[in-house]
């Protein structure tokens, strides 16, 4: 308001200082002291502007800010259910690009309004009472026009920049492909015709790209010729005024000046629309974000203490949507025992896994730990007492000691060793550059995905759960190395229980009891040396995996 | 902090890029003239206006109608030509950045593998795409904003040299002020602007990591720990924004506002002092009024841009040290021709480093006649894979020689070899498109009966007719709908598809289901008839009909024979052999 007023006053004194001129009137200490109302108007613009740029987009910096909190701490409460039907990339845009639109449009969009509508209004009345509300109508007289096509302009550029966009994704991808594939493309020799088709995808970009550059181009033209034809307008008609003895020439001045100041507000309000529109579109998708709720919640009376962490799972059921995984699967996991899951993939295996950590839950029957439903403990309280390493290992781009530490932020040195030597990857990590304190993930080191494997089993390990799942975490492990792991399992941490799910049989070998999956449900059970006895899968898949160990030319059993 | 950067040689070298769209760009640089001519007329005419009709008050028809007409002309022209000039100059940008585009991607794709073990594909991918992207707009926004601000300035400035050549001198003090803003601006902005930038992209690494690893994370409940991690980037960012806008606030509109604000008053001044001697032509005073708002708008473009430009001369450098380094992919340096004929495979005291310190291969010799097996065994890091980048050309090698039927690997032109030496990969990689598409991998030549025969003859062919729509089948998320076996008979399609006369192996080492596990074994089989194969081989199992198995410690083949030979032999082979099938039978 106040920055608006004082841009009022410069040309008012400016079509004072002319009028003065013209007659040949002016006097000295009358211009002294106009000039030099005109510098303190002048400095005192300067200074209102700067706190008020400062607060508006302060503010907009501060709501940026906040949003992005708010949803980093959902994204934190959400299950693994929403993150398996989501995209990263869709979730990362909301958190960058929506947050970043949001934020514009309430700074920069807000900021607009409030001067374009204060400003336009402002200068409107003075231009109307001070000079000529004739001369004021006949001079914004094709205004309107102006903001209709800047208005068409914005939603036109606004689609054709999406278009643009989703092209320039495209070619992303295809790079990323391509440097990834680079030894597929080499061997095969199409490296030259990988580079034609990026070519054309690159025409492509580039072909939208100057759709947008046509309509981003007629933005000026467009403006200067209407605000041109504003001003050849009321100089004209003011040239009249002026015969009719109805204005002053320093009063059409200081009008062309006022009019200079309304073109400002007049394309801040067509632009106005279209970053609204986006901001708006934006902040509905982080609401829609915010608004998606965990499907697996805390039972408010849920138990928060357990007594043991004995696990009885009783399933009678369990669906995803409608598609039947598992089906009367039950086992009890005693203090200090060791189960073994084993069956062909896509047995249910993993969904077995998920339903005992709670990323889903049962359909039918029920998972109980201590003797209590998991359903009624908090879920932060099962996990403290079951340590799950995924099939994926992933690691934090951070240090190999950190990332074993995840669990345990201040846990000491020597125990991280200790973790990294029962998962059999000390001798690695020492061979590595910086040991401990090498840097993994993007910027740092590649590391085999046995190596990685390995490294997540410590990080299980650190948290000394008293159950711990191991879902086919061994796989790219030698074999060798898994029977050193399991050993140290066995001998220790006693009381600790396992439940191995694996591939080859000889990581449950020592399992008290082995579950053999097929289709969801349990085909076989019992101890290896039982289920060895037993015609079956478990027993024609432990003679094929010897199969190549019996050879015809060898019969060298024995080790 | 990135003051080593070669600022103007960056620019020289982004011009050079712009001298191939020589005509273009004049004939751009005469729109841009044109329509500064006829923008600036225009306040011009208004004076004449003003000065010749409305001051003495007389309005002699017809030189009125000449005016306005002269002033619509020009004015339309001037809408047109700005228009023109836009276009032109966003054209050619989209052009040349175009041409950037694919001169690096091309450079990239031609680079030897030990460059890409080297460089995260993330790396690649971001200055292939984003770095040039960013140069796109130093083209499209700055450089053409440098260049219309420019001529925009020098016209206005040669306007009022022609109505007032005294005040247009004085004007001249304006120069200095505008460097020395601009100056102090970028002195600051650079170094706020790359912190909010490294703040901004650091907090989107830790969200993206976040989210990726988000199971992990709520698996050790470490999510408080997390969110206070990212508050601390987060606070620390919105800091940075705040300086960045103080600055902002103090340093770019407001102060050119304020500057205006000292002109017109200084313009004022002088013609305030002046009417009180002589008659002043109030027209010139509206004139000098409009040409110096026309001043400030320039200066106030290019000073928005400078952090833009500042970030894209970063870009540029990045995409330009890509260029500039050169590791071309060993390629044909012998002259003579070559061709594969029976597919036989000579290694000759072949002996190779990675790093030119650490030998991985030691004086490897051995032979692989027309038709028959090699098999290399070892322990990780023992030299198969080596010996294979090799024999593919994918290294250049130190000393001895690789020959194919008796004439130097490095003789043979890049199509003929990687046409007659296929090579399976352990990780078939799986492009976006059809399962067909993958088969061919862009090779016209080879039509669907072709790609249907290849995938029949490693047994693909009955999963793949299995999956919806078939070979038209879209792969999704780069096969990972794929088991690792039905991926590993992809692979064997693609390099039968292409029927090579020497075969490379490299075996998958992670589990495969055994069922399928089964039809790859049968496929592997069909596939060596015929042809020279050298396969690197995990479980000794599979390659027991081998005609020659190299046992590989540490770069240097210690024994050498077929399966029952080393057997005998009592040596490092019967250990491994003895160790993978002791194994299983412990129990």
């Amino acid at each position: 308001m106040f920055v608006a007023a004082l841009e009022l006053v410069p040309p008012r004194i400016i079509g004072r200082i002319v009028d003065e001129m013209n007659e040949g009137s002016l006097e000295q200490n009358l211009l002294w002291l106009l000039l030099g109302g005109l510098a303190a108007v002048g400095i005192g613009n300067y200074v209102a502007r700067f706190f008020w740029r400062y607060f508006i987009f302060g503010a907009s910096i501060r709501l940026g800010r906040l949003l992005r909190s708010q949803l980093y701490r959902h994204f934190t409460d959400l299950d693994q259910r929403f993150y398996k039907k989501s995209r990263v990339g869709d979730l990362m845009a909301h958190a960058t690009n929506d947050v970043q639109a949001v934020s514009m449009t309430a700074g920069a969009g807000i900021l607009t309004l409030v001067d374009s509508v204060t400003m336009g209004t402002f200068v409107i009345i003075t231009m109307v009472t001070t000079i000529s509300w004739k001369l004021t109508v006949v001079a914004l007289l094709p205004l309107p026009v102006m903001v209709a096509l800047t208005t068409r302009y914005g939603k036109l550029l606004h689609s054709r920049f999406g278009v643009a966009q989703a092209a320039f994704s495209e070619l992303n991808d295809k790079v990323q492909e391509s440097v990834s594939g680079v030894r597929v493309l080499k061997s095969t020799g199409e490296v030259g015709r990988d580079v034609d088709s990026f070519e054309n995808l690159s025409d492509e970009v580039m072909a939208k790209n100057v759709r947008v550059a046509k309509i981003d181009a007629l933005y000026d033209p467009t403006i200067f010729g209407i605000v041109g034809l504003s001003y050849i307008l009321s100089i004209g008609y003011g040239a009249y005024l002026i015969e009719q003895g109805e204005l002053t020439i320093g009063q059409i001045v200081s009008f062309t000046a006022y009019l200079s100041l309304l073109t400002w507000p007049m394309l801040a309000f067509g632009w106005l629309f279209n970053i609204v529109e986006r901001g708006r579109a934006s902040y509905d998708r982080i609401e829609r974000m915010l608004a998606v709720k965990p499907e697996i919640q805390d039972d408010p009376v849920a138990a928060t203490k357990l007594a043991h962490s004995e696990i009885e799972a009783d399933i009678h059921s369990f669906a995803y949507d409608e598609h039947t995984v598992l089906q009367d699967v039950t086992f009890r996991l005693e203090r200090g025992e060791t189960l073994g899951v084993v069956g062909r993939t896509g047995s249910g295996k993993t969904t077995l896994v998920r339903l005992l950590t709670r990323e889903y839950d049962v359909s039918e029957g029920k998972v109980k730990i201590g003797g209590i439903n998991i359903r009624q403990v908090q879920k932060s309280v099962l996990l403290e007492r079951v340590a799950l390493v995924p099939q994926d290992h992933f690691l934090f781009s951070d240090s190999i000691a950190s990332n074993i530490a995840f669990g345990r932020p201040d846990a000491k040195m020597d125990e991280i060793m200790e973790a990294a030597k029962i998962a059999e990857v000390h001798d690695d990590i020492m061979r590595l550059p910086d040991g401990y304190a090498t840097l993994v993930g993007e910027r740092g080191v590649t590391l085999s995905g046995g190596q990685k494997q390995r490294i997540s089993i410590a990080r299980a390990l650190m948290v000394e759960a008293d159950v711990l799942i191991l879902d086919d975490a061994l796989s790219a492990v030698d074999a060798k190395t898994e029977e050193a792991i399991i050993d140290h399992f066995r001998t220790g941490n006693p009381d600790q229980s396992c439940l191995i799910v694996a591939h080859r049989l000889s990581a449950v070998e020592h399992a008290d009891e082995i579950l053999v999956l097929e289709d969801g449900r349990v085909i076989q059970r019992g101890s290896h040396a039982e289920l060895i006895r037993q015609a079956g899968w478990y027993k024609d898949t432990y003679d094929r995996q010897q199969l190549e160990a019996i050879v015809e030319g060898g019969g060298h059993h024995e080790a | 902090m990135k003051h080593d950067i070669q600022e103007w040689a960056v620019i020289k070298r982004l011009l050079g890029y712009a001298t191939r769209y020589g005509r273009s760009l004049s004939i751009a640089f005469v729109f841009l003239l044109l329509a500064t001519g006829a923008k600036l007329a225009g306040p011009f005419l208004i004076k004449v206006f003003i000065d010749e009709f409305v001051t003495p008050g007389v309005y002699p028809t017809n030189w009125v109608v000449t005016l306005f007409v002269v002033y619509m002309v020009l004015h339309v022209s001037a809408i047109v030509f700005d228009y023109l000039q836009s276009i032109s100059f966003q054209k050619i940008a989209l052009k040349i950045v175009q041409n950037i585009r694919i001169d690096i991607f091309k450079h990239v794709m031609g680079m030897r593998l030990a460059y890409f073990d080297r460089t995260p594909a993330g790396v690649l991918v971001s200055r292939i795409t984003n770095d040039t992207e960013a140069v796109k707009e130093l083209y499209v926004g700055v450089m053409s904003t440098f260049v219309q601000s420019g001529v925009q300035l020098l016209g206005t400035y040669i306007f009022l040299y022609i109505l007032e050549p005294t005040l247009a001198t004085m004007g001249l003090v304006l120069v200095p002020l505008f460097w020395l803003i601009i100056w102090a601006y970028r002195r600051y902005s650079t170094k706020y602007f790359a912190q909010v930038r490294d703040l901004l992209s650091q907090l989107n690494a830790q969200l993206n990591e976040s989210i990726n690893g988000m199971g992990i994370v709520q698996q050790f409940r470490q999510e408080e720990r997390l969110i206070r991690q990212f508050e601390e980037t987060n606070e620390a960012h919105q800091e940075a924004r705040y300086r960045n806008l103080k600055l902002d606030s103090m340093l770019l509109r407001p102060i050119i506002e304020l500057l205006l604000a000292f002109s017109i008053i200084g313009l004022l001044g002088y013609y305030g002092v002046l009417s009180t001697t002589e008659q002043v032509q109030v027209g010139v005073v509206y004139a000098f009024i409009s040409y110096i708002e026309r001043i400030f708008r320039p200066v106030l473009d290019i000073m928005q841009r400078l952090s833009e430009f500042q970030q894209a001369v970063v870009s540029a450098d990045r995409v330009f040290k890509i260029l500039d380094t050169d590791e071309p992919a060993p390629g044909k340096n012998l002259s003579g021709e070559a061709d594969v004929v029976a597919g036989e495979v000579r290694f000759d005291d072949v002996t190779f480093s990675y790093d030119g310190e650490v030998d991985v291969l030691k004086n490897i010799s051995f032979v692989a006649k027309p038709g028959e097996t090699v098999a290399l065994v070892g322990h990780t890091g023992s030299g198969k894979s080596s010996i294979i980048n090799l024999l593919t050309r994918f290294y250049p090698y130190q000393s001895g020689q690789i020959t194919i039927d008796g004439q130097p690997i490095e003789q043979f032109e890049e199509a003929e070899l990687r046409d007659k030496v296929g090579l399976v990969l352990q990780d078939p990689f799986l492009f976006t498109g059809t399962i067909e598409d993958n088969l061919k991998l862009f090779n016209p030549s080879i039509d669907s009966d072709r790609v249907r025969e290849a995938a029949e003859f490693v047994q693909a062919h009955t999963f793949i007719e299995k999956l919806d729509a078939g070979y038209g089948h879209q792969v999704g998320e780069r096969g990972a709908t794929f088991s690792s076996g039905e991926r590993q008979l992809l692979a064997f399609a693609r390099t039968v598809a292409r029927d090579p006369k020497i075969l490379i192996l490299d075996e998958a080492t992670s589990s495969i289901d055994t069922e399928t596990e089964e039809r790859v074994q049968l496929a592997l089989d069909r596939m060596r008839r015929g042809r020279t194969t050298i396969a690197i081989a995990h479980r000794l199992s599979t390659i027991q009909d081998a005609d020659l198995i190299l046992v590989l410690h540490r770069g240097e083949i210690v024994e050498r024979g077929n399966h029952q030979a080393l057997l005998r032999q009592d040596g490092l082979y019967k250990k491994m052999y003895e160790l993978q099938s002791g194994q299983r039978l412990m129990s």
